[in-house]
């Protein structure tokens, strides 16, 4: 299993992705994919997301089942506690708070 | 509205989560440690899963609120507040003895010296995988099994290559005792809260152990015995060997690993009902004058022992 979500792409990466993946949701895009189809695919993004965000998951043997990959600046930034992989929730840069 | 919150079963859960730092409280009905970072900068807020977890272990340097609490306890997680390298200083969060039938069952077999004879035995075979010699006393067997481990401590060390000098730990003073003891104690720690969480969410007593006696977590000791040498013994002096910068760290990590791979969760429910099915009475029943619930229970997702 594979669902990638893209956040403020660009149309012509969102038309690439459709070429493998099954857009459910505007922006979320979901298939079965091996791991080479799964890189040769986030390659795709990684060319293509410009100023926006992406989030793969997909299917692993470990003790969450799952794993994900993130690019692009996002206010979720994956953290890592002791082997647990959580999401953090930073919040925005705001001038008058720093 | 959305439906009630429900627990789900400790073997589709993930084992552990270790909380260093935070206030954690409830945000949208999320579970989320808050780091404040400082005073002048917004709060980092990280969502845990707690209801897809078996226990969370809240180090020195955390708060938890009120409603935290609540929710850990609604959805049937564990809290444990444990000390410097895991050490457990009080833990609470899923209250146990959510079925009496289960603890006047597990009482019966503990009180009963030829019942308890025969889950003594029975926790002995699983653990070394073979009957151990008949007509011997919980005593008698219990030497045995001082033997046996003391042999098995020596062997694995010898294994990866740790110098090994006995298990020795001072409760008082966690920094004295040497790395591969350190080791040990923090990977035994972890597996004592996903036994404890599995205990509980069974619905029996973790206080009335077969084995081990006098304790609170005593048949929690009891049924960690049974996985602790082909779990986190192994994993902790693997730990020790590499001598990482971070071993507590390196211990959780390899602790994680090698419970997704022995399916610990899986087997360790099943296991437990194997272990008192030796003693082989029937559950009790009701007496017949008993008064039933006046509001049935409500469809339960999660484990016997868990409150719906």
């Amino acid at each position: 299993m594979l669902v990638i979500v893209l956040e403020n792409a660009p149309p012509r990466l969102r038309g690439r992705l459709a070429v493998w993946l099954l857009e459910v949701r505007a922006g979320v895009y979901v298939g079965t994919y091996s791991r080479r189809v799964r890189e040769h695919i986030w390659n795709q993004v990684e060319a293509g997301i410009e100023n926006g965000n992406a989030v793969m998951m997909w299917y692993a043997n470990n003790e969450a089942g799952f794993e994900f990959q993130t690019l692009g600046p996002n206010r979720r930034l994956p953290a890592d506690w002791d082997g647990v992989r959580l999401v953090s929730f930073h919040p925005n840069a705001d001038e008058s708070d720093v | 509205m959305l439906p009630p919150l429900k627990p789900i079963p400790i073997k589709e859960r993930l084992s552990i989560v270790f909380v260093e730092k935070g206030e954690i409280d409830v945000v949208d009905g999320a579970f989320v440690v808050v780091d404040s970072q400082g005073f002048r900068v917004r709060p980092v807020l990280t969502h845990i899963p707690v209801g897809g977890v078996a226990c969370i272990m809240l180090e020195p340097g955390t708060r938890v609120s009120h409603r935290a609490v609540a929710l850990a306890a609604r959805v049937g997680t564990l809290l444990v507040w444990v000390g410097e390298a895991g050490v457990r200083l009080y833990s609470s969060g899923q209250p146990g003895g959510a079925r009496a039938d289960r603890l006047l069952y597990q009482a019966r077999l503990a009180l009963d010296e030829s019942l308890r004879l025969k889950v003594v035995r029975k926790m002995y075979a699983l653990r070394f995988g073979e009957d151990p010699p008949a007509r011997r006393s919980v005593e008698q067997l219990r030497g045995i099994e001082g033997a046996r481990v003391r042999r098995t401590y020596q062997l694995l060390a010898q294994k990866f290559g740790v110098k090994w000098s006995g298990r020795a730990y001072n409760p008082e003073d966690w920094d004295v005792s040497d790395l591969p003891n350190r080791c040990l104690s923090s990977a035994t720690a972890a597996l004592y809260g996903v036994t404890e969480a599995a205990v509980l969410a069974a619905g029996y007593a973790p206080a009335v152990g077969f084995i081990h006696t006098g304790k609170a977590l005593s048949f929690v000791y009891d049924v960690a015995d049974i996985y602790k040498f082909d779990t986190v013994v192994p994993a902790a002096f693997q730990v020790a060997a590499s001598n990482p910068s971070n071993p507590e760290r390196a211990v959780r990590l390899a602790c994680r690993d090698i419970f997704r791979k022995t399916r610990l969760l899986e087997r360790i429910i099943p296991d437990i009902e194997e272990i008192l099915a030796a003693g082989e009475i029937p559950r009790p029943e009701a007496p017949q004058e008993s008064v039933g619930p006046a509001i049935p229970n409500p469809e339960n997702l999660g484990d016997a022992g868990h409150r719906a």
